[in-house]
């Protein structure tokens, strides 16, 4: 009797240990990297950003048209990064943070356009060149407000 | 193909030239000096991709006898429209050679040139009063 039990009770362990084996295995596998962040979508955070800065230069006139361009980059930058990679919800991009008002918003300003064409012209070499066309009018697009805005 | 957008940015090259020289009658001595560094940056450019036409077993097109602007030039203000029309069309055949080439040196010329006449066309924009003298998304035929 006691040599049946001891069988069955072996049996029972081999059976929950084959049972747990892919748990064991589900819990220990590192999950698959994230893909690397599309370098548009930093270039789309700029461009909304910059947006922000020129709405609040009322006193500037080149600040709407500034703003309103900046904002049309936003968009079409966005666009390409979510047909690329459809968001998973609706909701991104993520709400704006609205991040404190530079001491001197004008100065700010340029410097943002001046660095805006400077990395958007880096990136343009390493784009597919489906893509390289609108970060190259971008970056022109951008060389022109800084000219307009002097 | 590569070569056939380049031949075309030399296109726009060779009638950004012409007109610079074209409208100097028309303007006054303040802008002679930007007309002459434009004249002169798009002969630079005219010259550079000469060379890599030829470098790729190309013959670059020659330049056309005239070229007909969008608007007669008859005075100031007509020659500035001339000078923007130029430059925007010299924006467009730039973007597309940046749309059709791999080649990274390439690239790097055609988003100069690119920025560049963007940089010029906004100039002359603001020169004849245009508003918004700034052009969004140079090389789009809506930007």
């Amino acid at each position: 009797m006691g040599r049946v039990i001891s069988e069955s009770v072996s049996r029972r362990r081999v059976l929950l240990a084959v049972a747990a084996a892919p748990l064991a295995v589900a819990c220990t596998t590192e999950p698959p990297p994230p893909p690397p962040p599309d370098p548009l979508a930093a270039l789309a955070a700029q461009a909304r950003a910059d947006a922000r800065l020129a709405e609040g230069l009322t006193a500037v006139p080149a600040a709407a048209e500034i703003a309103k361009a900046r904002g049309t980059h936003a968009s079409l930058l966005q666009a390409e990064v979510d047909r690329e990679r459809p968001p998973l919800s609706s909701t991104a991009p993520p709400a704006p943070t609205a991040p404190p008002t530079p001491p001197d918003p004008l100065a700010a300003l340029r410097t943002s356009l001046d660095e805006a064409v400077r990395e958007a012209s880096a990136l343009v070499a390493s784009l597919p060149s489906y893509r390289a066309g609108l970060v190259g009018s971008v970056a022109a697009g951008c060389a022109s407000l800084r000219e307009v805005l002097g | 193909m590569n070569v056939d957008a380049v031949q075309t940015a030399l296109g726009t090259e060779h009638a950004a030239l012409w007109t610079y020289g074209m409208v100097s009658a028309f303007l006054g001595d303040q802008t002679a000096a930007a007309v002459a560094e434009g004249a002169n940056l798009h002969r630079a450019r005219r010259d550079t991709t000469e060379r890599w036409l030829r470098d790729h077993s190309a013959t670059p097109n020659p330049p056309a006898a005239a070229y007909l602007p969008p608007s007669p030039v008859s005075d100031g203000p007509s020659a500035l429209a001339a000078l923007v029309a130029v430059e925007q069309d010299t924006c467009a055949a730039w973007r597309g050679v940046l749309e059709r080439t791999d080649d990274q040196g390439l690239r790097t010329s055609a988003l100069e040139a690119l920025t560049t006449a963007a940089v010029r066309a906004t100039r002359w924009r603001k020169a004849a009063g245009t508003t918004p003298a700034s052009i969004t998304m140079p090389g789009v035929a809506s930007g």
